[in-house]
């Protein structure tokens, strides 16, 4: 039953294939001109002007001493008396550790979930021919538009129901697959080239081995932008993990962070560490993962 | 064969029911009038309790570590669980709790939390467990968990606050106001913010709040009817005070912003330095020194505008709780005079005891302004009142609020405006 | 040897499609039901018929958001397929620095709402940046009221949501840029085309898919618009609360003890069929576009 064959077909090879035996950037294609150099840096921090006052404003604002305003009426970024000492005050007040540990438990298993999930039921649902396809692809693109405004309770008595209330597991698992990221790697294997498949299958390979072989190498950049949805969501969850969990010992991140702000004393410096400490994580997975979106096609399986 | 096709869709919509919440629901339970302890008045003290209380952690784990120890070498046998919950969120969690049945024995809940928990059968009607309770507790504290068309008192009051005024002395010098003779009735800010307006060449503000229910309250409206079935706050005053604020809008008087504002948006305003009057509790000059140092020694407090509102935070006691006695005992203690006196000394609230109002802690000031304001705060809390029925809350609140702020903007009448927010919520209230 | 049974595409489908079955299929079909009932959050409801969806017919609050919600449709679908196509093709070449660009173009995703509040607050309101700047330069006479007129709050959102979709959409286009593959850049720049030819013929073409699952995504998340116009609005929706999206409406009624979730689950019912439609044209727009 099952073939290569797909109705949708990708758009990319329809231009050209590439030319056998080309060296990839054999001619020059990625070497930049001075000049167009200069053009892309000014764009660039054009850019970035715009797009990270939040991030300095909290960071300057983390950094402030206790006797500097910092409700200004022109926004000071350079703090004036620059101190670590509301990161010190973060670490003490609440076990920042102990709730990354469990906001990390909670992502890992979102991100595997998702990885997992939406690779082996994007491709299925773009490589491969099954009665019913159509109709399951219909329901992961309805899901977007599903009215999920007033469920949270409904979903928390569910949770509840499988025994997993109060556990990181609960809080991770309507999470697990979504269906925004099957669309994603869907989206992304449809756009491999047929041929390849249809060489794989001539060679006597099944749809385990393609997928392993062929499709997952070549998706790579997509996998890692679900990874960064996926790690993202989980991680920076509050009302959900709130909801589920009751035992303070297996409060996420998130929602630990709270005892910054209680319920007579506010210091937005504190506040702002806090929220500075849980940005931290998703920094780096972000520059860990960002090089991925770009290897998908030099590592990959296609080959000329 | 009918019954057959229907008994499964019959029952997805009973799932669909009960998962919407209701949970343990209100209809197993219906036929007792409101949930009547049968506590046994010499039951025995003793076993496990639990114990939630909102966003006191980690400022005051000690405070509440204490008590705690205290109350279970008092009763011996007892232990308590203590459950702090974070400051955001807290009504979707308490829902969760009350929806999947696992509302803790003693639980902090305002009163109007409380009044819709209250007309599930959820609480206790701790003033049947315990006939001192009018006795012991203040006024307007027991008041404020008693409502209109339920019978019972469904909370000890914990800690009350009211609000006073504050005043920018550097803006008041500014316009050449005096700000030892600040303000005392909204005629009279009404005039002081114009001559703000007017002698700093439009650049400095003195109001910048919306009006809300309490202004109504506090203007003679009345908001709620008598039965508690009926909005009736479209009265020809409540609109002739949203006519003042209108034309004090329309002439500059107030920052255009606010119409977009959020509750909390003048004491921010005024943290900010941009408006030269704020309301806030007893503790607030220190908040606005913190957040802005520039503002030390120029904040200057006096009593509320007319009547100061009341605002209760309290203790209930769950109607399914196993270990009533243990719970009651324990709601009580936690509320004394003596657990609440210590605990005003070291955050800025005031007993919900009749036996704290001698305590010369708050009734003397050192001559600070942080002294005076919490001195000024404890003797408003005398003639405060609840200006905002518990009954409006959620998109009640929000529409009214937009009603009010059509209004101001001019866009809107405000006799219309208000006969809308009445509809509106009366709709929403028999809904 | 026999590998490709029946079976195997349903065993790779399955996982996702419980989920789906269970937390997403599941409480919005509870969500239909809900929506014939009186029900609040505590304590069930009865069965009222089609009574909310009579509310709704007269519900002006109603009217105004579902007028929003298309505004913002028609307004951000076009800046944001290209603006964040625009910015991948600039980020995607390696240079010094890049990474360190590219994480901070993606960083207002996930900035918290307080400050992106407290930031958006300080440029738009009446003595704000932009309000300052303009009157130095002497474009305006007086302070425009970007957080306080119904269409310019309106606005406002529209500009904060383009702002935070840019990183967003920036890295799903990133990511399909790789699939492109370089030889195709490569062939045309060998034939002599230009950077910007190369860019029309050669990378939208790559990322067509991409595209139209970035215009579905953008066209349902403006439809449900939520955040940015709450933190502009101060939470209450603007004067008369016209500035509510459909979605608000939602949170407003449905929220605390005594929310109203038979007519907030109505609402989100209008809101489903509000939704359907771009999603149908431009899913049918793919189709076409892939048999071409």
């Amino acid at each position: 039953m099952t073939t290569v064959t797909d109705p949708a077909r990708p758009v990319v090879k329809e231009t050209s294939g590439p030319p056998a035996g080309r060296r990839r950037g054999s001619f020059g294609f990625n070497t930049v001109s001075p000049r167009e150099k200069v053009v892309r840096y000014l764009l660039l921090v054009f850019v970035l002007l715009i797009t990270i006052g939040p991030f300095l404003w909290q960071l300057s604002t983390s950094l402030k001493g206790s006797g500097e305003d910092i409700y200004t009426r022109i926004p000071k970024l350079l703090p004036a008396q620059p101190t670590f000492d509301h990161y010190k005050a973060v670490t003490d007040t609440i076990p920042v550790w102990d709730y990354a540990r469990n906001s990390l438990v909670v992502a890992v298993l979102v991100v595997g979930g998702n990885v997992l999930g939406a690779s082996l039921a994007g491709f299925a649902l773009s490589r491969l021919q099954f009665r019913g396809r159509k109709l399951v692809l219909g329901l992961f693109l309805a899901t977007l538009v599903l009215p999920g405004e007033v469920t949270i309770i409904s979903q928390y008595v569910t949770v509840r129901e499988f025994g997993l209330a109060n556990t990181l597991f609960g809080v991770a698992l309507p999470g697990m697959i979504g269906a925004l990221n099957v669309l994603l790697m869907y989206n992304a294997f449809r756009s491999l080239p047929i041929e390849v498949d249809q060489a794989a299958i001539v060679d006597g390979a099944n749809a385990w081995q393609r997928l392993v072989y062929i499709g997952l190498p070549s998706v790579r950049g997509t996998i890692s932008v679900v990874a960064i949805f996926a790690f993202i969501g989980a991680w920076d969850d509050f009302l959900w993990p709130l909801i589920v969990l009751t035992d303070p010992d297996k409060y996420t991140l998130t929602v630990g962070l709270q005892y910054l702000s209680g319920t007579f004393s506010n210091n937005p410096r504190l506040i702002a560490a806090g929220t500075m400490i849980a940005f931290i994580p998703i920094v780096i997975v972000f520059a860990t993962l960002q090089r991925f979106f770009f290897k998908g096609v030099e590592e990959g399986a296609v080959k000329g | 064969m009918r019954r057959g096709h229907l008994a499964p869709v019959a029952a997805l919509a009973a799932a669909a029911l009960t998962l919407a919440g209701c949970g343990l629901g209100s209809s197993d339970e219906s036929g007792s009038s409101g949930a009547k302890p049968t506590v046994d008045a010499n039951a025995q003290v003793t076993g496990e309790v639990s114990f939630q209380t909102w966003a006191l952690k980690p400022k005051f784990t000690s405070y509440v570590e204490g008590v705690i120890k205290a109350f279970e070498a008092k009763y011996p046998g007892t232990k308590v669980t203590w459950l702090d919950q974070p400051g955001d969120g807290y009504d979707k969690k308490v829902l969760s709790q009350a929806s999947a049945g696992q509302l803790p024995d003693v639980t902090n809940l305002p009163p109007d939390f409380a009044l819709s928990l209250a007309k599930q059968n959820m609480l206790l009607d701790v003033a049947a467990a315990d006939p001192k309770l009018a006795e012991e507790y203040v006024e307007g504290g027991v008041q404020a968990y008693q409502y209109q068309g339920l019978d019972g008192t469904f909370g000890y009051p914990w800690y009350l606050n009211t609000d006073i005024d504050y005043w920018n002395a550097t803006k008041f010098a500014a316009a050449g106001l005096d700000v030892k003779n600040s303000p005392k009735t909204f005629d009279e800010l009404l005039a002081a913010a114009k001559v703000m307006h007017d002698k700093t060449g439009g650049k400095e503000y003195l109001m910048s709040r919306l009006p809300g229910i309490g202004d109504f309250t506090n203007a003679g409206v009345k908001i709620v009817s008598d039965d508690g079935k009926k909005f009736v706050f479209n009265t020809p005053e409540a609109a002739a005070l949203l006519d003042k604020y209108r034309d004090a809008y329309k002439a500059g008087y107030l920052p255009r912003d606010i119409l977009t504002q959020e509750y909390l948006g003048n004491s921010k305003l005024f943290t900010q330095g941009k408006v030269a009057w704020t309301t806030g509790g007893g503790n607030a000059i220190q908040d606005f020194q913190k957040d802005n140092p520039s503002l030390k020694g120029k904040v200057v407090p006096s009593p509320a505008l007319d009547t100061p509102p009341l605002y209760v935070q309290g203790l209930s006691v769950s109607a399914k709780t196993k270990n009533q006695a243990a719970a009651i005992a324990l709601a009580r203690f936690v509320t004394n005079a003596e657990n609440q006196a210590a605990f005003a000394k070291i955050v800025n609230i005031f007993p919900s005891t009749k036996a704290s109002a001698s305590d010369p802690y708050f009734s003397k000031s050192d001559g600070t302004p942080e002294s005076d304001a919490k001195v000024l705060a404890f003797e408003s809390l005398a003639k405060a009142k609840v200006l905002q029925p518990p009954v409006i809350s959620g998109a009640t609140n929000d529409f009214i609020g937009q009603q009010i702020s059509l209004a101001i903007s001019g866009k809107m009448s405000s006799q219309a405006a208000l006969d809308a927010a009445v509809a509106k919520a009366n709709q929403l209230l028999t809904q | 040897m026999r590998y490709n049974r029946w079976f195997t595409p349903w065993v790779l489908v399955i996982p996702a499609l419980t989920w789906l079955l269970v937390f997403n299929l599941w409480p919005s079909i509870n969500t239909v039901i809900l929506s014939f009932t009186n029900a609040r959050p505590i304590g069930g409801g009865t069965f009222v018929g089609l009574k909310n969806f009579e509310t709704l017919l007269h519900d002006e609050q109603l009217r105004w958001a579902l007028l929003n919600s298309v505004i913002y449709m028609v307004v951000c679908l076009p800046f944001l397929t290209v603006f964040p196509l625009l910015l991948a093709v600039l980020v995607e070449k390696k240079l010094p620095g890049i990474t360190f660009f590219r994480t901070a173009f993606y960083t207002p995703v996930v900035a918290s709402a307080v400050v992106v509040a407290l930031i958006w607050q300080w440029i738009l309101d009446d003595r704000g940046l932009v309000n300052g700047l303009a009157e130095k330069l002497g474009v305006i006479s007086g302070p425009l009221p970007f957080l306080s007129d119904q269409w310019l709050l309106l606005l406002s959102a529209i500009s904060l949501t383009i702002w935070k979709g840019l990183g967003y959409y920036m890295i799903i286009y990133l990511a399909a840029l790789g699939n492109v593959g370089r030889e195709l850049h490569e062939a045309a720049a060998v034939d002599g085309a230009g950077p910007v030819r190369r860019f029309f013929y050669v990378t939208v073409p790559g990322v067509r898919g991409t595209m139209i699952l970035i215009s579905i995504l953008i066209s349902v998340s403006a439809l449900r618009v939520f955040s940015e116009l709450f933190i502009l609005s101060g939470g209450k929706g603007g004067p008369g609360g016209r500035d509510n999206s459909v979605v608000m409406l939602i949170q407003q009624y449905s929220q605390g003890f005594e929310g109203n979730l038979g007519y907030a689950s109505a609402l989100s019912i209008v809101l489903f069929f509000v939704t359907v439609v771009p999603m149908l044209v431009l899913a049918r727009l793919n189709r076409r576009g892939a048999e071409a």
